[in-house]
């Protein structure tokens, strides 16, 4: 909105005098779209301001009626209201608020600025310099308009969506077309850490997931680049099919590799007990139904999952590591160990720390080897988590099988809030957003 | 004096597999407290005879010596001898200070201690200050003398210097060739330096070993090697030349372009093949009539100090001049030179033979 001139600019400083008081008036004419407009004698403007909220107002009414009276009530009749198409509707409707609000501010803006320039003695823009100037100035605006649209219904609408559903009591009990739903507004929250059960779960749940995090990702990490570094030593023979076996494990789908160690971590026809734990003469242990040795498991599947990523990654980053740095270490004395520890190390971790905390972050919402393996179980009593369940498998589990809709909502608004600001915090941190601001 | 010599190789030939040797039959000695520098085109061997004395390969033949012991198989860490990189190799993930601690950390140096050897360092190639300073917020110079404080800060008895100063701009390097010297100067141990660029070589040193395809061509002081190159590769390497194919008529006295000149070279056989080489600035321009030789004006570019004039004679030699005074291009002019300016080169003398033959005939030039 850089429509003013330089010129009016500068009048505006030397507290200019006014001679008429055109703004004022086109400011409230314009509190109906397009009259301000035409007050300026911008007639093609005005006109199309006048169309476009008829056609708004015609369009729409019935919509944002219906709308904003479903959203606050989420039905008051059976069988004739379905509360989630109201909720539905309701955040449409908005949505479409938000937009019409937008433009008729716009509309306002618009019709002041164009007054104050005939305050000020000039005369309006003609049509076609108002249309060369938003192709100047606002051409960025343009090409973005269709994405902005498109991300409203694909991503805010969704997140709008479910964040609402985080203050109903939408559950099996409270389902439409049988039932209503109504809003509760913070007791999912209040609930989930005051009734005992959800507490406890959450807790758990929250405590493993963090566990789960670390353990898993950082042993995928240590494992990588510990083997990396192996296979980059100049003595060991045969590195191009040792390199190769260990890729094996990416470049097998995870999935499937997760259902052959499900069936292999089988308490009592699995291999790993039957044949391999056997033959050590280790008596079976209880990889499916103890929660702690499910854990294990998982920590282990996932290692091998990731390891792979890491450890070509690091390759690259060994092999740019100039070998005259290992020679003026080696002038100082340094044994193997402090060459690894001095600069093997911090130059790995100094070019890959972004995309190793993205694997953090890839294991905090690793669905599918939780889910695949044993399906966050096994089943533990006094909550109503499964034993190895993350935060993301949990919520899976109370949508699609206990059908908690408002509880899982309100653990997924948690959820986002902690790793929002942990998303944050980070990013604020990271060089590039720093740079950015330098530019 | 053998307690003067701190290196000594013996006969050193480095060979990978079945290549042709890197260094063939290399034997030379270095002494305390002096500036070396090795000389050659890449790939001449230079690098190897470096890497040999730090450590980072051993010689397939022949013996090299340290203060008398043979170190052929002695780790890199237990040699008195310190690398500065071309590169620099500079830990990009610690700063200054600890850039320069390295070494000290490594060997489990009282904190104290190492703080006070790390700031003496730093103010010896005048960085105090620069301790926190990260190595990416430094200059090319500034790095180049981190990676010098660093390799003093052990306290070698000799540096090597492996091209450090090709990464810097011309301006810079002139500066740092100073500087170089000087920090020798001041810590009087021995620098051994790697270059291909002969004006640098000549500038720094106080002896040249000038290598070409894995031996040493010639060794000497820079004046001896620019004024008596003991063959047309070294003649050719350092500066530039106008090297002629003549006969040696007799003693002093050399002929080429048909012509007979008088010259300060001896110990030839009658009416041997020989080369000479007169450098460009030696040569005057004159009336062709004045002239010893007579040239057609080729070309002609302006170097800022002098004007480089490129002339062909009747046979179509090639002669460059170096001259204050402009030519015209296209004109004939005489050019005409001293006695001395003429250097005679025999083929395929050796270095030994080369310095008998000049001992000799200098002698004998004495006793008339």
């Amino acid at each position: 909105m850089e429509a003013v001139p330089q010129n009016i600019k500068s009048a505006q400083n030397k507290s200019f005098h006014y001679q008429s008081n055109h703004r004022k008036t086109a400011v409230i004419l314009s509190i109906i779209p397009g009259l301000g407009q035409l007050y300026h004698k911008q007639w093609v403007k005005g006109i199309l301001f006048l169309t476009l909220t008829a056609s708004y107002v015609a369009v729409f009414s019935n919509l944002l009626n219906m709308g904003l009276w479903g959203i606050v009530t989420l039905g008051t009749e059976l069988p004739r209201d379905h509360s989630i198409f109201l909720l539905v509707e309701g955040i449409i409707a908005l949505i479409v608020i938000t937009i019409g609000v937008a433009f008729y501010a716009f509309n306002l803006y618009d019709a002041y600025q164009t007054g104050k320039k005939r305050d000020a003695g000039m005369r309006p823009c003609t049509l076609r310099e108002q249309y060369q100037h938003t192709i100047d100035k606002g051409f960025p605006y343009l090409l973005v308009t269709p994405g902005f649209f498109l991300l409203i219904f694909v991503v805010i609408f969704p997140i709008l969506f479910m964040v609402f559903l985080a203050f109903t009591n939408y559950d099996l009990y409270h389902s439409p077309p049988a039932k209503l739903v109504d809003w509760v507004g913070f007791q999912n929250f209040i609930d989930m850490f005051k009734l005992d059960i959800w507490r406890e779960t959450f807790v758990s749940v929250f405590s493993w997931t963090i566990i789960w995090t670390f353990t898993a990702t950082t042993l995928q990490i240590a494992v990588g680049i510990g083997l990396a570094v192996m296979m980059n030593q100049k003595d060991v023979k045969l590195k191009g099919l040792f390199r190769t076996i260990l890729i094996l494990p990416w470049a097998v789908p995870a999935f499937v590799s997760i259902l052959v160690f499900s069936g292999m971590f089988n308490d009592s026809f699995g291999a790993i007990n039957h044949d391999v734990l056997a033959f050590f003469g280790v008596k079976d242990i209880p990889w499916l139904t103890d929660p702690f040795w499910t854990k294990v498991a998982l920590i282990f599947i996932q290692t091998w999952l990731g390891f792979p990523f890491v450890m070509a990654m690091t390759t690259g980053v060994l092999q740019s590591i100039p070998n005259e740095l290992y020679e003026a270490a080696t002038i100082d004395g340094a044994t193997s160990w402090d060459k690894f520890r001095t600069i093997t190390l911090p130059m790995v971790l100094y070019s890959t720390a972004p995309i190793l905390i993205t694997q953090y972050t890839f294991n905090f919402n690793n669905f599918n080897v939780i889910y695949l393996f044993n399906s966050g179980g096994p089943a533990v009593a006094s909550q109503n988590a499964g034993g190895t369940d993350i935060l993301i498998s949990w919520i899976y589990q109370m949508t699609m099988t206990s059908a908690q809709y408002s509880k899982a909502a309100a653990v997924t608004v948690v959820l986002s809030i902690i790793v929002i600001l942990v998303a944050l915090f980070n990013f604020r941190r990271t060089k590039a957003f720093k740079d950015e601001g330098k530019v | 004096m053998a307690d003067r010599t701190i290196i000594r190789f013996e006969h050193v030939t480095k060979q990978y597999d079945d290549d042709p040797a890197v260094l063939n039959d290399v034997s030379f000695e270095i002494e305390r407290g002096k500036f070396y520098t090795l000389l050659g085109p890449s790939g001449c061997g230079k690098t190897t005879i470096l890497r040999l004395i730090a450590g980072f390969i051993e010689p397939s033949k022949g013996k090299i010596y340290f203060n008398g012991k043979v170190i052929n198989n002695l780790p890199a860490n237990k040699r008195q001898v310190n690398t500065v990189f071309q590169d620099y190799a500079l830990f990009p993930h610690l700063n200054v200070f600890e850039n320069v601690a390295f070494g000290l950390k490594i060997k489990k140096m009282k904190k104290s201690d190492i703080e006070e050897k790390v700031k003496e360092a730093l103010r010896f190639v005048n960085l105090a200050g620069y301790e926190a300073r990260e190595i990416r917020e430094m200059s090319g110079g500034q790095r180049q003398r981190v990676a010098i404080a660093r390799a003093i800060v052990n306290e070698p008895e000799v540096i090597l210097l492996d091209e450090p100063l090709s990464a810097l701009d011309l301006k810079l390097r002139t500066e740092m060739q100073y500087e170089l010297r000087e920090l020798q100067r001041r810590l009087g141990i021995t620098f051994i330096f790697v270059t291909h660029d002969q004006e640098e070589a000549l500038a720094m040193s106080d002896e040249i070993f000038v290598l070409n395809e894995g031996k040493i061509q010639q060794s000497g002081t820079p004046t001896d090697i620019y004024d008596e190159p003991i063959n047309r590769f070294v003649a050719d390497f350092i500066g530039e030349s106008n090297i002629v194919p003549g006969k040696m008529i007799r003693d002093f006295l050399i002929e080429f372009n048909g012509k007979q000149f008088e010259c300060v070279d001896g110990g030839f056989h009658p009416d041997e093949s020989v080369e000479a080489v007169i450098r460009p600035e030696d040569l005057q321009i004159t009336t062709p009539e004045q002239g010893k030789l007579q040239v057609r004006v080729d070309s002609q570019l302006f170097r800022g100090v002098h004007y480089e004039i490129c002339c062909f004679d009747e046979d179509g030699n090639e002669w460059l001049v170096h001259s204050t005074k402009k030519a015209v291009v296209g004109d004939n002019i005489g050019l005409t030179f001293d006695p001395e300016a003429i250097h005679v080169m025999r083929f395929g003398e050796t270095e030994e033979e080369f310095d008998k033959r000049l001992e000799a005939y200098e002698e004998a030039g004495h006793a008339k």
